[in-house]
């Protein structure tokens, strides 16, 4: 196994380890950060590690040799890395403080970090792109080339979604727009709104970009009009994504419950 | 010398083993590599015999029940001796997952924060070290990690 898919592959390993961890500390935890429970911050952002890492390490594996040598390649996974364990461990450390990380804004201090989480989350994002553009290129890859052009349109697409709806998100003062009555109910699992504007979802569409595609491509591959069923795709995702992120813009929940 | 002065000198003695773990080059130097792996967690294992022979005994104290351990921490004496255990063991597990990790090509980015965890929080560091074998063994990919 290459040294680039390889370190993916423990980063896997390690989201899936925080996975565990957050679980275990579940087993002790009481107390909520608004009206949820601490762990859960954590948890959340250590599965959407593990789809990040998995789906990374499944590409890079089967690039050519030549692409995987590629310095810029090992220079993004280290700088994943660093954002990973940045993200992570600011966000836990926050929450078993009983503390906000997104968003707060208490002092400098959190300011910086808050700062950092942004210059971080970006870096996740150019990155996947940036392994998008080496595999849409990579004519060598161990990929079929239509699974390759949904690699390559999907990693890049997610970054340019997520760019524009984390974006908005952190542009405003929360992941609300409008604000949720005490109680208020919300989407089951995912803890969004289902009251008010919640940006969320759209953020969750524009992240896994990356794995809808690709699995499109994938279904799709071979047949004669395939990559049409790609663009056609991405261009349909993408107005989902668009239309879900006007919605919470408009203060109005994905679904009312 | 003071409890407190000793508590100080133990402290301030682990800092740079963990900067060699966490910074420095590794495998290249052998007697780079034994200050944390060994000489500073022998200094400190020889500390803490001397402090644990002659505070072990205080009164009610023991390994029994949460009320002997705090007896048995009770003194800054005491206290002082539990924690230079912390520093002597959490150093000496540093250095063990350090050389486990380099065996699996684990890139320094990595451990670095991994090490930084066992220095604050000993088990936790190890947990996720460990935990994060585990998955990846089980998903057939054992040898990234």
């Amino acid at each position: 196994m290459n040294t680039v898919a390889k370190q993916y592959w423990a980063l896997t390993g390690f989201a899936m380890a925080m996975m565990a961890a957050g679980l275990i500390w579940a087993a002790f935890e009481a107390r909520q950060f608004q009206e949820t429970l601490v762990w859960i911050k954590p948890f959340k952002f250590a599965l959407s590690f593990v789809v990040l890492f998995a789906t990374l390490a499944w590409v890079t594996a089967r690039l050519s040799a030549a692409a995987q040598s590629a310095r810029a390649l090992k220079w993004t996974v280290a700088i994943m890395a660093a954002a990973f364990w940045f993200e992570m461990i600011y966000i836990a450390a926050q929450a078993a403080q009983g503390l906000g990380s997104h968003y707060n804004l208490g002092d400098w201090y959190h300011q910086i970090m808050y700062g950092l989480m942004g210059l971080g989350a970006v870096s996740l994002v150019v990155g996947t792109a940036l392994v998008g553009w080496v595999a849409l290129r990579d004519t060598d890859a161990r990929l079929g080339s239509d699974l390759r052009f949904g690699v390559g349109v999907g990693f890049i697409l997610s970054c340019v979604l997520t760019l524009i709806t984390a974006g908005a998100l952190s542009s405003m003062a929360g992941h609300f727009v409008g604000t949720p009555p005490a109680g208020a109910a919300v989407i089951p699992l995912f803890g969004w709104s289902a009251a008010v504007g919640d940006l969320r979802p759209a953020h969750f569409l524009a992240l896994h970009a990356m794995q809808a595609i690709p699995l499109l491509a994938w279904i799709v591959q071979g047949r004669s009009m395939a990559r049409g069923w790609i663009i056609g795709g991405a261009a349909a995702y993408t107005a989902l994504t668009m239309a879900l992120f006007v919605q919470a813009l408009m203060g109005l929940p994905m679904v009312r419950l | 010398m003071s409890a407190e002065d000793l508590f100080g000198l133990a402290s301030a003695a682990v800092l740079p083993g963990w900067l060699i773990l966490m910074l420095a080059p590794r495998g290249k130097w052998r007697w780079l590599d034994r200050i944390p792996a060994l000489v500073i967690p022998f200094g400190l294992s020889a500390l803490y015999t001397g402090l644990i022979l002659a505070h072990f005994s205080a009164a009610g104290g023991g390994f029994g029940s949460i009320a002997q351990v705090r007896a048995l921490f009770a003194s800054d004496w005491g206290l002082l001796a539990g924690w230079v255990h912390y520093l002597a063991f959490d150093l000496m597990i540093g250095a063990l997952m350090a050389t486990q990790m380099d065996r699996v090509g684990l890139a320094r980015i990595s451990q670095a924060p991994l090490l930084a965890l066992i220095f604050l929080f000993g088990p936790l560091g190890v947990f996720l070290i460990w935990a994060a074998q585990g998955a990846l063994r089980m998903m057939g990919k054992g040898d990234a990690a």
